[in-house]
């Protein structure tokens, strides 16, 4: 069996199991859904070890470049004098997936492991969570656009009842915005997608196709049809593909998310529990960013290129937006949240570099904050189910109180701010400096939107530390008083055991970045000549 | 074959020097917090450095320069590597870190004997050793920056060392993110700088042959001087493929690493951190904030100096040189024994960063040799003197602070090597002669003078404002001095029933004290006394060969130095042993300018921190109220068509069905009338029907 199938179908066959036991049995679930996760990781750990690097595994736009591989014809309607309707399941991977696939995986163990703190209707959560997983895996390994939409809306669903059920005081409110905002993306995504599938024909059967990697092929657009690059359509009066463009570009940046669509993100974070929050940000984020990566770049490249400085002006922009709001925060966790939206403006910023530093620096940005925002979050679960208080200014001296939480939080903050030797230094860095090259590459961005990106380093450090100060430094003083101070021990071992690989993780990435560029370098190498093709 | 095994045992050595502090810092951080066998491996891990590292500097100094450097990882088709380059000036650094820090951490094993966290302090003592130890030999740009941070991340963990105390952690903070200005503006000059050269590579581009030399402003592009390039470059520049970048960004990168510089070491506008910064421990200020990372910006501009032009350097010479006249100014008035010596550095610092801008590179270099063992030493015998009041303090329940020097006086006679120790040190502050401090000071202000002498006649107002500063730095040592060690003991005097016992402490803190008082004087850097041209550190380092002792200032400058300064310190011991009234006013504007630290930390909170602050506030309530708002408006105007909607339905769709049902209902009522059932209502409607019938056939 394909290994990609298995991938996807662990977490299916896992949701059987627990869907078929008693509710007596309800203890096990937890463990039941850890066992798929962990072979889920060992999966994907070993998919990483047998990934095969070098210029012939690019991937991109080159179907026999990618690795494996399972296509299997799975909708065939013939349509009589329309011809054939054809949807593939169509998986395989490149650079650009497995970093996140392996990261992904990871999450996932460790937003399981958060799970603990869930106490009612375990049979519901844990079926939607596997559900979950499954989607968020396909999102990365679909190459069929029916197949990445199925995956894409099939998130929407579990993620809404997650928060909404078993989120805070406003967790209607939150499941409800995030929804509407989502969906709002992906509706308009699905007219594009028609019109794709509509205008381009795989050469080798004559038919319509969904696939991702044909729609890259300017020669398999049919002369007259809408996204066609020679017709020159226009819908609107808008140019066909500038619309298209657009239309797949805010469905992506809604997740990413870029200001300004970006409002869903605190409040799902603030009401979301723990698990989702972690998932939410250590994931959905991420599959934003590998949208525009893989679809708005590679199907419509022409105008992400022209499109290039306002991408990064949003990049820009989200950074210091971000920052600037986190600064402002007084629950911790809208201030991680907000941090996310300025962290992630890195990923946009370097991508609209569309040079190899960038974009390796935008990968290695997702990666990164993948594993940073899990451990962010998870720290900030760990407080919260303690005293049920999130204020910055409720706590002061926890480092007293709580000295190995205080080591991991520091950690975790500044790994975050971009100390050296962490995981988001170099990311971040090199998003800088694949923006900084741009202009005398390819012309796309101008010099200042470097510069101004780097102040959101310095924003970064302003609001970690000050955290830091108002919380965890000084005499203690606790709003909840005694109460609170018996209730605040310090990390068990379960808590000890999930944090500790986070942060070695982004330890080690940040002294061998190249645990992730070497995956993922032929691939960037073979976007960036694509774009510069086109 | 024989220079080449020597080469690669330096690297050898220099790796573990390196490394040694990071697995003494691992092991201590395993160790429970407690456990006092933290500072022998500390101290043991850095006596090996030491040892290694002058191993090292014997096999490079004045030799040609060892440089390795294998690959760590590629990024699109750029190979980026790690290495080691060793040349006079990192050697040079590699054994000074090492020789401050060893008396250092012998002396912190009594100073911090008592502290709850003793393993967690040299814990942190010996990462800033190993991440200040690689900062001096890296290779590459991008190590340089990681090491750059990591040892202002060191310094961070120890200025709030003690994290109770609500001061020291708005310091450590404070210091963090000032210094974070400075590393973007590092980034940012390395991101250009990589732009420009397409490498990381610091020999590459600053060594001898570097592209550096080569680069210079033309026809407003930031371009290679044609004709100039040697074959030996293999770099895209020779292969001509890449557009340079405009002149503004060669402007940009000066900029950067001097933001970067200003950031580190304490330079104007960004030296408001290190003042407070002294809320660390003692040791950590003597060997952190005044001999070591402070100085790692003047280090920075050891090796970046290349791409310098001169116009940027005369800017540097401006802020140096006014960073070391402000900083002079503060320390005259302040009572905190360990922010004077702060402000002494922060004077310092600017010395040596003028010397960089008028071009004395070897002179500039020296100084930081010279004064990091003098500041180090100075702020051991502060620490002490303090550790010494806090004992009565602590004995008596007072309400004093420990580090207000007007509470001391008379110290000489309780402490007397803490005395003599802190008396060398001082003279070597104010830079009379056979101590080292004269060799180095009066070199600077010789090269300034020259410096000065063929340009414009504005330009005289550097060094002469140099001149005044060594003339201050005389007077507020002076007053530093008489006021600690001479008259009486003005605690003693306001409290008389109190019964201190003073003394100099154990070998652990005599010993590092010895130690670095021998090294202020003369004999380690020249045999020669006056002259600072034959000191071995100044000869390694110079760049050009000048002959030594021209030129009339030579001799007016030590002698007009000198001379001024015994009278100040005369004049000083006058004012301060004797009581005599204070000859200068205490509220005057000057007096309030100097003693509130030219108000710029007022002005800082004013015109940034604030401001920041409520930009962030405004960013949340455009977040809240017109993000947010512009969707809840959606909302609402959905939720508005949705109800006319409902309403259209219920009234006019339905509306109009019901209408019709009606009109059809009431038809069907009256015509049901017709259909009563009786035979005499039919015939009377069929009669009814035939008149109407005739009466239209009449009317049409």
């Amino acid at each position: 069996m394909n290994i990609l199938t298995l991938l996807l179908l662990v977490p299916v066959l896992f949701g059987f199991i627990i869907m078929l036991l008693p509710s007596s049995l309800r203890g096990s679930f937890k463990y039941l859904t850890l066992t798929a996760t962990l072979i889920q990781l060992g999966i994907s750990i070993w998919m990483y070890l047998h990934f095969k690097t070098g210029a012939a595994y690019g991937g991109i736009n080159h179907e026999d470049q990618f690795q494996f591989v399972q296509k299997l014809p799975w909708i065939s309607l013939n349509l009589g004098r329309m011809g054939k309707m054809q949807i593939d399941y169509f998986v395989g991977i490149d650079g650009m997936s497995i970093s996140l696939l392996v990261m992904t995986s990871l999450v996932l163990v460790i937003a399981t492991l958060s799970s603990w703190e869930i106490k009612s209707n375990l049979k519901g959560f844990f079926l939607l969570f596997l559900l979950l997983d499954m989607a968020v895996i396909g999102v990365f390994c679909a190459l069929d656009f029916f197949l990445f939409y199925l995956f894409y809306e099939l998130m929407l669903l579990p993620l809404y009842f997650l928060i909404g059920m078993w989120g805070g005081a406003r967790r209607e409110y939150a499941a409800i915005k995030f929804f509407l905002y989502t969906l709002f993306g992906s509706v308009f995504m699905l007219l594009v997608m028609v019109g794709l599938y509509l205008s381009v024909t795989d050469p080798a059967t004559g038919n319509h196709t969904f696939n991702i990697i044909q729609m890259m092929n300017p020669a398999n657009y049919s002369g007259q049809s809408i996204f066609s690059i020679a017709g020159h359509q226009t819908i609107l009066g808008m140019p066909a593909r500038t619309l298209g463009f657009v239309v797949l570009f805010i469905a992506f940046a809604i997740k990413v998310p870029v200001v300004p669509l970006h409002t869903w993100l605190p409040d799902a974070h603030v009401e979301a529990p723990t698990p989702v929050s972690i998932i939410l940000a250590g994931i959905l984020l991420k599959i934003g960013g590998y949208g525009i990566i893989r679809i708005c770049l590679g199907i419509f490249p022409e105008i992400a290129t022209s499109g290039a400085f306002w991408l990064g002006l949003l990049g820009v922009i989200s950074i210091l937006y971000g920052a600037f709001n986190a600064l402002a925060q007084k629950d911790l966790k809208r201030m991680i949240a907000y941090s996310s939206i300025s962290h992630m403006g890195f990923v946009l910023l370097g991508i609209a570099s569309q040079t190899a530093e960038g974009i390796s620096g935008a990968v290695m940005q997702m990666v990164s904050h993948g594993f940073l925002s899990t451990m962010l979050f998870f720290l900030v679960g760990v407080l919260y189910n303690r005293v049920h208080d999130r204020g910055i200014n409720h706590f002061r001296g926890l480092g007293t109180l709580m000295p190995q939480y205080t080591a991991f939080v520091m950690i975790a903050f500044f790994a975050s701010l971009g100390l050296p030797g962490f995981s988001a230094f170099v990311a971040e860095a090199f998003s800088l400096t694949g923006a900084f090259k741009s202009p005398t590459v390819n012309g796309l961005l101008p010099y200042w939107m470097a510069i101004c990106g780097s102040v959101g380093i310095l924003l970064s450090a302003a609001y970690f530390l000050w955290t830091l100060q108002r919380m965890f430094f000084g005499a203690e003083s606790l709003k909840g008083g005694n109460v609170w101070k018996i209730a605040l021990t310090d990390l068990n071992l379960r808590e000890k055991l999930t944090l500790a690989p986070l942060a070695l993780i982004a330890l080690a990435l940040g002294i061998m970045p190249s645990l992730v560029f070497d995956k993922i370098n032929d691939s960037v190498l073979a976007l960036v000549q694509f774009l510069q093709l086109k | 074959m024989d220079t080449f095994l020597h080469a690669i045992q330096s690297l050898n050595y220099t790796v573990a020097a390196v490394v040694l502090p990071l697995l003494a810092a691992l092991v201590n951080f395993c160790l429970p917090v407690k456990s006092k066998a933290a500072g022998w491996i500390s101290t043991i891990a850095i006596l090996l450095s030491c040892v290694l590292s002058a191993r090292v500097f014997a096999t490079i100094w004045n030799n040609p320069q060892v440089h390795a450097q294998r690959i760590w990882f590629t990024i699109g088709q750029t190979q980026v590597y790690a290495g080691i380059l060793l040349n006079n000036l990192s050697v040079l650094m590699l054994l000074l870190v090492s020789v401050i820090a060893l008396p250092v951490h012998i002396y912190s094993t009594a100073y911090m004997k008592h502290d709850e966290r003793y393993s967690r302090y040299f814990t942190y003592l010996s990462f800033f050793c190993f991440s200040m130890l690689a900062l001096v030999v890296v290779d590459s740009l991008i190590l340089f920056y990681a090491f750059w941070e990591l040892v202002g991340f060191s310094s961070y963990l120890l200025i709030g060392f003690w994290f109770t105390k609500d001061k020291a952690v708005k310091a450590n903070k404070k210091a963090f993110i000032m210094n974070r200005v400075g590393d973007i503006g590092l980034l940012s000059a390395i991101i250009i700088l990589f732009a420009q050269f397409h490498t990381f590579d610091i020999d590459t581009i600053f060594g001898q042959n570097g592209l550096a030399h080569l680069m210079g402003i033309q026809d407003g592009k930031w371009t290679l001087i044609p004709n100039h390039l040697p074959d030996s470059v293999g770099s895209v520049w020779g292969r001509g493929t890449i557009t340079a970048l405009p002149a503004l960004w060669q402007y940009v990168a000066c900029a950067g690493i001097f933001l970067a510089v200003a950031a580190k070491s304490a330079q104007f506008p960004l030296h408001t951190w290190l003042p407070d910064a002294m809320e660390g421990p003692t040791s950590v200020s003597a060997l952190i904030h005044a001999a070591t990372m402070v100085a790692a910006g003047v280090f920075l501009l050891g090796r970046v100096y290349p791409m310098f032009i001169e116009t940027e350097l005369t800017i540097l010479a401006c802020i140096g040189c006014f960073t070391a006249f402000m900083a002079a100014t503060i320390a005259l008035t302040q009572n905190d024994l360990k922010r004077i010596l702060a402000y002494s550095t922060i004077s310092q610092l600017g010395f040596m960063i003028l010397a960089m801008g008028v071009g004395a590179y070897a002179s500039s270099l020296f100084h930081l040799a010279t004064h990091a063992f003098f500041k180090c030493l100075l702020f051991l015998v502060a620490g002490i003197v303090i550790h010494q009041m806090q004992h009565i303090k602590d004995d008596n329940n007072l309400d004093i602070d420990p580090q207000d020097i007007s509470h001391m006086g008379g110290l000489r006679k309780k402490l007397p090597l803490t005395f003599i120790t802190a008396v060398i040190a001082a003279l070597a502050l104010i830079g009379l002669p056979l101590t080292s401090g004269y060799l180095s000071k009066d070199g600077i202000l010789i090269q300034a003078f020259e410096w000065s002498d063929g340009r414009n006649a504005w330009f005289k107002i550097i060094p002469v404002m140099a001149l005044i500063t060594s003339w201050l730095t005389a007077f507020y040592v002076a007053r530093l001095i008489f006021k600690v060690f001479f008259g009486e003991f003005r605690l003693l005097k306001d409290n008389p029933d109190i019964k201190p016992h003073l003394g100099d402490g154990g070998w652990p803190y005599t010993l590092p004290l010895i130690l670095l008082a021998v090294c202020c004087l003369f004999p380690l850097f020249s045999f020669n006394p006056l002259a600072y041209e034959h000191a071995w550190l100044f000869e390694g380092l110079k760049t050009s060969a000048r002959h030594a002792g021209e030129g009339v200032y030579h001799s007016l400058i030590p002698i007009s130095v000198n001379v001024i300064s015994l009278l100040l310190l005369f004049a000083a011991y006058r004012i301060y042993t004797r009581e005599s009234r204070l000859p200068f006013p205490q509220k005057g504007f000057f007096y309030r300018l100097s003693y509130n630290q030219w108000y710029i930390d007022n002005l800082y909170k004013r015109a940034i921190v604030n401001p920041v602050l409520r930009l962030g506030s405004v960013c949340f309530w455009i977040d809240r109220n017109i993000i947010d708002g512009f969707l809840h408006l959606l909302t609402r105007i959905s939720g508005s068509i949705a109800k006319l909607a409902a309403w259209t339905d219920e009234y006019i769709v339905d509306g109009f069905l019901h209408l019709l049902a009606a009109i059809v209902q009431s038809i069907g009522n009256f015509a049901r009338k017709f259909q009563s059932g009786k035979v005499q209502y039919y015939l009377f409607s069929m009669l009814v029907i035939v008149l109407l019938l005739f009466i239209l056939k009449i009317l049409i």
